[in-house]
């Protein structure tokens, strides 16, 4: 009888955890309060995980899934998250990434995880707070590695990008009130990761920068698209706000991050676009004069994309003749230190070889249209 | 920025020491008072992708637990990023383990050994495994508590990728299943104590008298390495338990905890003996170097050093190089800093493994000379770019240095080197040794040159490969002696080495079986020269050299003390061996189809197969990448 007895109790526990839960957080400022919750969560994480003499069962799970979810807890942890005691955010860490990952046993690995489709569809308030997790240095990194891992979902990645406040189109109503092809305002809360990557702490802008990466390299359908659409609003905030900014690290990454943008291929038209325009090429000329190394050598990477590009436009190729023979005399002495590094000579060299080869006068470019487009 | 206010709230001391990811200092933060360890880590110098960095610093901050060294904050301060640890004042169990009779009583060995495990069950946990447990990695407060340090950190800060992706931690600590890498879990964790037991019992762990990478072929392939000697029962049960070669029948970190060896554990306490024991030696060290050639500027540093070094183990010796280091102020040391840590990240620990690196190394610090001695300023050569670096063999026990997997490579007996003035047990005698660099001789002569050419290309690779091979520890000795030799042979006299192997070689030609032996047989396709033999000794030891970069081989070309040489040495080879010429017509055909208009490097002919390789390689890479060209 008695491991009946037991598994009624469990069960009990199960359903009612979520119920302890949500009262707690909602009282976090109580004194004894957050002990509590922290009782609770690590109970939970327990239930998902399993004990080394006990395996998690799938219906406990289920039944956690269901009472996070009827008691709207993905959202207060979200919210709440950074008020948690340390290891309780450690706990919440944990129990989001496998409430998000699970599937019952019956459903077919091709279906979304109940708790994301959920999330994804009804209450994508909580990715935006997960996102939001960056105000607060003590939320940065369980929330991010939450966020990481949940964007490798295409509709999660989505909620994000599209979030708009309360305009239509807005992912704010669930992933498939998205309207793709209406500019964003700008005030989303992916608009907001500009902000987190230049103003926060390392921890906290390393971390976002991290995430941010993660959002504009996993999807090769969904971001193309959008920086089509949004491309004035992007590349101007982000060569404004990033590459300009006065953290050491947010500079360098950002730089790096944009010729992996320009150079993915499933951004060519948004590559060709960049590099059409003289404006880009002058912060990218400024860059490899920057006065630190890394700096300039990440420039370097971008700059060879506007140099390498065959069909250079008549602005870009203007400032290229404008400054031949300093940039010949430049890169011919350029990070010379750098000896070991073959692709960046050969790439070096190739650089000058195109820039003496220019024609003397600009000569409007005949684009051929790229495969595909 | 946040960052920069954040700095103020910390002040910073002397340093502590530094390591292939920087240097670290002693701090104290302000508000309260708590002494802390600072690591400066120069973004600027690394093309490590700081997102590595994050990830792991984001590991450290999730990390609380009193068996593990804490983390407390990290910043960026232009391109140096801070980072605020727990400073613990004891040094690590390698250091600890230095004064004789290097290894600790089997009650001490205990208490670390308990205390380690309860770092590994909570590591374990949180689903973290530490993959890097050694003597060195250990940390002792100065009330003797023990703690997990560099978890992590010092195998992810460091700036060799392929490495990291294929196995971290270090060969002679790594468990089995990890070097066979077909997936390994926090079981891994509990071999690396096993050994770290017997490294504290024995003064190394097993397999130190190999040569690293070897070690990583005997440690899946031979059977778990055993306590013997007088030891109690129990504690050759716990090493077994934990060396058990089938991870699943490896007990826990928590099963290990209730192993009667640990129950009996005494109080942490009892290590601060072993603190004390260093402390004495320290002392007395300093004291009897309070003699030697050096002036006192270094005499006062080198003390302090040495006092303070020790709290970090990954943190290897200093060798301060530039007489910028004398004046160990804060601000001043912030300057010098990056003129140091150069020199630094080149010896970072997870560079590859011995005979590679270390000729490597040499390779790149050969050429500044060479350059400067070819537009005729020599002056500008300073010391030869660490003696340090050119001794793979030496005896080195510098403590400190423990994160690099060539420690042990270094680690032969003491005494091997006990015969004058060329052993340098410590970075203290790395100043003596500074000291006598001024005696180096300018390679200005083409003899010169290719004296030194001799040594680093072909004598000391074949030297250090031999050394590799060699396990027994005589042989192992005398090699070393006379690896010493010749590198001071090198250091003083190039000629004099040039010339010795031409006497060498054409003695060897006159002698029939000799030259049957060695001449011929070695190099059938090759001018019978002394580059041959250097050819093929790189070609076989040390793959890595077989790629120098294209800028050097240019460099060679133009080298008109080669070219020279070459033509004396056409002669003298039709003397000594009549061999056909054709070889190397072909070759010096193939060198000037690479480059048109020009000599075909003399001197270089012998290095055909290298130059294929590496330009086969470099022109295909760039049609490659630039098909249009």
């Amino acid at each position: 009888m008695s491991f009946l007895f037991g598994r009624a109790r469990t069960r009990t526990n199960t359903l009612d955890l979520s119920k302890q839960a949500r009262e707690h957080v909602l009282k976090l400022e109580v004194p004894g309060k957050a002990e509590e919750l922290a009782k609770v969560l690590s109970q939970m994480k327990l239930i998902l995980q399993g004990t080394p003499e006990s395996d998690s069962t799938p219906d406990q799970v289920y039944q956690l899934v269901q009472g996070l979810i009827e008691e709207d807890l993905l959202l207060l942890l979200a919210q709440h998250l950074w008020r948690l005691p340390f290891e309780s955010r450690k706990d919440t860490q944990v129990i989001f990434s496998y409430v998000f990952r699970f599937r019952p046993p019956t459903a077919s690995p091709k279906t979304d995880p109940v708790a994301l489709s959920y999330v994804v569809n009804n209450k994508p308030q909580v990715l935006l707070e997960l996102c939001r997790g960056y105000e607060h240095k003590e939320s940065a990194t369980p929330a991010g590695s939450v966020l990481r891992e949940v964007l490798k979902n295409e509709a999660a990645a989505a909620i994000i990008m599209y979030d708009d406040g309360e305009e239509p189109g807005s992912s704010l109503k669930g992933v498939t009130a998205i309207e793709r092809e209406r500019p964003q305002s700008g005030s989303g809360v992916f608009w907001r990761f500009f902000d987190w990557i230049d103003k926060s702490s390392f921890e906290v802008a390393a971390d976002a920068f991290t995430t941010f990466r993660e959002l504009l390299t996993k999807h090769k359908d969904l971001v193309p698209r959008y920086l089509a659409v949004n491309f004035e609003l992007f590349f101007d905030r982000y060569n404004h706000v990033l590459v300009q900014s006065n953290s050491y690290v947010t500079k360098r990454q950002s730089i790096k991050l944009l010729g992996e943008i320009l150079l993915d291929r499933s951004n060519y038209n948004v590559m060709t676009a960049y590099v059409d325009r003289g404006e880009h090429l002058k912060i990218c000329m400024n860059l490899l004069r920057d006065d630190r190394k890394m700096v300039q050598y990440e420039g370097f990477h971008v700059f060879k994309v506007f140099v390498a590009n065959p069909h250079k436009s008549v602005a870009v190729q203007k400032i290229l003749l404008m400054n031949r023979d300093k940039l010949l005399n430049f890169l011919s002495h350029f990070l010379e230190d750098r000896t070991d590094d073959e692709q960046f000579i050969d790439e070096r060299e190739f650089l000058i070889k195109q820039i003496r080869n220019m024609p003397p006068n600009p000569v409007p470019p005949t684009r051929q249209m790229p495969q595909g487009a | 920025m946040a960052d920069g206010a954040i700095a103020s709230h910390y002040q910073v001391l002397e340093e502590l020491g530094r390591g292939s990811f920087g240097v670290v200092y002693k701090g104290i933060e302000k508000a309260t008072g708590e002494v802390v360890a600072i690591k400066h880590i120069d973004l600027e110098s690394t093309d490590d992708d700081i997102q590595d960095i994050q990830a792991e610093i984001s590991v450290l901050s999730t990390c609380a637990s009193s068996h593990v060294t804490q983390y407390k904050a990290s910043f960026l301060r232009g391109s140096k990023l801070w980072i605020v640890m727990e400073y613990l004042g004891g040094g690590s169990c390698l250091d600890l383990l230095k004064p004789e009779p290097s290894v600790f009583s089997e009650p001490q060995i205990a208490i670390i050994c308990r205390e380690l495990l309860a770092g590994l069950e909570y590591l374990h946990a949180e689903g973290k495994i530490h993959r890097d447990i050694k003597a060195a990695n250990v940390l002792l407060s100065e009330t003797g508590k023990v703690k997990l340090a560099d978890f992590g950190v010092a195998a992810q800060l460091t700036n060799i990728k392929s490495q990291r992706n294929t196995f971290v931690g270090t060969p002679f600590w790594m468990a089995p299943e990890v070097i066979q890498q077909n997936g390994y879990d926090y079981k891994a964790d509990l071999w690396s104590l096993g050994i770290t037991a017997m490294e504290m019992a024995l003064g190394e762990p097993p397999h130190a008298n190999l040569h690293p990478m070897k070690a990583l072929f005997q440690i899946p392939k031979s059977a778990p390495p055993r306590l013997e000697g007088s030891f109690s029962k129990d504690f050759k049960d716990f090493i077994s338990q934990c060396l058990m070669k089938e991870p699943e029948r490896r007990p826990s970190a928590r099963e290990l905890l209730k192993h009667r060896f640990i129950r009996y554990a005494g109080k942490v306490e009892a290590l601060q003996e072993l603190i004390e024991r260093r402390r004495n030696y320290d002392v007395t060290k300093s004291k009897k170097r309070s003699r030697p050639v050096y002036q006192e500027t270094l005499q006062t540093m080198s003390t302090k050093d040495e006092k303070d070094e020790w709290v970090f183990d990954t943190v290897r010796s200093v060798m301060p190089r530039k007489a910028t280091v004398k004046s160990r102020k804060p601000s001043s040391v912030f300057a010098t800093e990056d003129a140091l840590r150069q020199l630094d990240l080149k010896d970072g620990p997870l560079q590859p493994s011995s005979p590679a690196t270390g000729t490597a190394r040499k390779v790149t610090a050969r050429r500044q000379p060479s350059v400067t001695q070819m537009t005729g300023t020599g002056s500008v050569r300073g010391p030869p770019p660490a003696p340090a670096l050119r001794k793979p063999l030496q005896t080195d026990l510098s403590f400190g240095n423990s994160g690099s997997s060539q420690r042990l490579f270094r680690r032969v007996p003491s005494d091997s080197s006990a015969s004058g003035n060329i052993s340098w047990p410590d970075s203290n005698d790395v100043f003596t040794n500074e000291n006598r660099t001024p005696h180096a001789a300018e390679a200005n002569s083409k003899e010169a040159m290719l004296g030194r050419r001799l040594y680093s290309k072909a004598v000391d690779p074949a030297l250090s490969e031999l050394h590799a091979q060699t396990s027994a520890l005589a042989k192992r000795e005398a090699l070393a002696k006379l690896s010493d030799a010749f590198a001071t042979l090198d250091a003083v006299d190039p000629e004099g080495a040039y010339h010795m192997m031409q006497n060498l070689m054409a003695n060897m030609g006159h002698d029939h079986r000799l030259s049957n032996a060695f001449l011929k047989s070695s190099t059938p396709l090759k001018s019978p020269n002394s580059g041959t033999q250097s050819g093929t000794v790189i070609i076989k030891s040390t793959p890595k050299q077989e790629v120098p970069s294209p800028a050097k081989l240019v460099l060679a070309s133009n080298n008109p003390h080669l070219e020279s040489h070459r033509r004396r040495r056409e002669s003298t080879a039709v003397d000594s061996n009549g061999s056909p010429r054709r070889p190397v017509d072909r070759e010096k055909a193939a060198l000037v189809a690479k480059y048109p208009g020009r000599e075909p490097p003399p001197g270089m002919e012998h290095s055909k197969k290298i130059t294929d390789l590496v330009y086969g390689a470099w022109i295909n890479g760039l049609r490659m990448r630039w098909p249009d060209l």
